[in-house]
């Protein structure tokens, strides 16, 4: 019954999406961890994160039974260092982040962070030795320092999902900062939510919600 | 079919009950104050209500069925009945893209209607997906959108959830038409049967979203809202054809440029400088 699509067709394909972060490249997997170049070509870096995460979560029983603790573990340890948290949060807070002091700031990415990483955990018990993904190829203009990457991910039960990463070069390398699924936007998503909590309670309030999530 | 059955003559007894207490506790929790108004949601304080009753309707009644009928149907079973209905989907996803002029899209919707119709038996395997044929959802709201109507403010619709007035319209104007994937299914004269296939397809629609219901209630900070934007963003990346056959080589594709990406040049051009120097430090925050 469509009504029911249209109401849930939406966090379905954003759950699907998140898992395929993890997931990239999975189909030409190494069976070692590959080093990851953040200087390499942004196609590239993104496909060797993706697939050391993915290569990491399948050998790792606990987490193929879908334990959330060891998932949350796993993508701290090989996904997170090639996130750009504070520009992630910085976005998503939008205009009212200048009027957050430095500790509130600090304290405002770490509140986010949680949230960003049991979003790509829920999705990731879902990922199993099937799925496999693809980078497609890249559109955009190669010397640029914002670009997107996109790519398409197979699974067992169903059609390939589009997901696209947005990547921005820092000094370090690349970073991922924004993730796209099915043509919806991570950091867009949450701009409403934060604006609304900072409305009511501050940016204080922003994060005790954010942290009472986290628990 | 039994069980199916039975929870359809419950299902329907046990939603007329609910639809009318609930409706009228919708209706008359109608005009809350809205702190933090958005520009495309001009109908908030209505819609948070809709929201509510559905929630309630879903909690009560859809949610504690698809978790039942998860647990007792095989996996296999469960993916062949959600293959089937998708399988309906994909054939008229096929008609709109041809509406929309994006015919290529249309002929690959089509042949995966007649791959899966026919080598995936009736629908039930999803062979073209196996075949690396990808699936393009479409829809009448999106060949409005792509023929030049605006959105209009987004609406909640009781049981249906999220839409706005295009979409809507859509939905209605497809219904009345006789062109949405479940006609074939309403012109079943046989009642019982045809009742049993639509309590069947609602049961797994819902099943299909549970982990995705889940996951939202771990990362929204508000359901509501993260529903709304995540609906507000899908709907209109679908009319600008942005995630149109993603690995298809597709003329029509717009380039990713800037322009296509969402501004958030607000906050960098004002604060350039001082973005710049905290994003540099960031290293320890991404450990």
């Amino acid at each position: 019954m469509s009504f029911l699509a249209s109401r849930f067709r939406f966090t379905q394909l954003l759950q699907l999406g998140f898992c395929f972060l993890l997931s990239v490249g999975s189909s030409l997997s190494a069976h070692a961890a590959k080093q990851v170049n953040p200087q390499a070509a942004p196609n590239e870096f993104v496909e060797t994160v993706g697939n050391n995460a993915l290569e990491v979560l399948r050998n790792e029983p606990a987490a193929q039974k879908g334990d959330l603790n060891r998932i949350n573990q796993l993508v701290n340890e090989y996904v997170l260092p090639y996130v750009n948290l504070e520009k992630t949060t910085r976005l998503a807070a939008g205009r009212y982040w200048r009027q957050a002091s430095p500790e509130q700031q600090k304290a405002l990415v770490e509140a986010f962070k949680g949230t960003l990483i049991r979003t790509y955990s829920g999705a990731l018990s879902k990922v199993d030795e099937i799925s496999s993904l693809e980078i497609l190829p890249f559109r955009g203009d190669a010397n640029a320092d914002d670009v997107v990457v996109r790519s398409s991910l197979s699974q067992r039960n169903g059609p390939a999902v589009g997901v696209d990463y947005r990547l921005e070069k820092t000094p370090e390398g690349w970073k991922i900062y924004d993730l796209n699924v099915e043509g919806i936007w991570l950091i867009q998503n949450y701009r409403n939510q934060f604006a609304q909590q900072i409305n009511q309670n501050g940016i204080d309030g922003l994060i005790d919600a954010l942290n009472r999530q986290n628990q | 079919m039994n069980n199916n059955e039975a929870i359809h003559t419950q299902t329907s007894a046990r939603l007329g009950r609910l639809a009318a207490t609930l409706a009228l506790a919708g209706v008359v929790a109608g005009c809350a104050s809205v702190p933090n108004p958005t520009p495309e949601d001009p109908w908030e304080s209505y819609n948070r209500s809709m929201f509510q009753f559905n929630e309630a309707v879903d909690k009560a009644l859809f949610k504690p069925i698809a978790r039942g009928y998860r647990d007792l149907t095989p996996e296999p079973a469960r993916t062949c009945i959600h293959n089937i209905f998708a399988n309906m989907a994909d054939l008229w996803a096929s008609v709109n893209s041809f509406l929309q002029g994006r015919g290529h899209d249309g002929v690959n919707m089509l042949g995966r209607v007649l791959f899966n119709t026919t080598m995936g038996l009736g629908g039930c395997i999803d062979v073209a997906s196996k075949n690396g044929v990808k699936r393009i959802p479409n829809d009448f709201g999106v060949t409005l959108g792509v023929w030049g109507f605006k959105p209009g403010p987004y609406v909640v619709l009781p049981f249906l959830g999220s839409s706005n007035v295009r979409d809507g319209a859509g939905i209605g104007t497809m219904t009345l038409a006789g062109a949405s994937s479940y006609t074939g299914v309403l012109a079943i004269d046989n009642v019982p049967l045809r009742n049993t296939i639509l309590a069947v397809a609602a049961v797994d629609l819902r099943e299909s979203l549970l982990d995705a219901d889940d996951l939202v209630d771990r990362i929204a900070l508000d359901r509501y809202s993260f529903i709304r934007d995540a609906y507000i963003q899908r709907r209109k990346a679908l009319v600008e054809g942005r995630d149109v056959a993603p690995g298809v080589s597709y003329g029509a594709l717009p380039n990713y440029s800037d322009d296509n990406l969402p501004d958030y040049s607000d906050d960098e051009d004002d604060d350039a400088a001082a973005a710049r120097a905290p994003a540099t430090g960031t290293a320890p925050s991404a450990q």
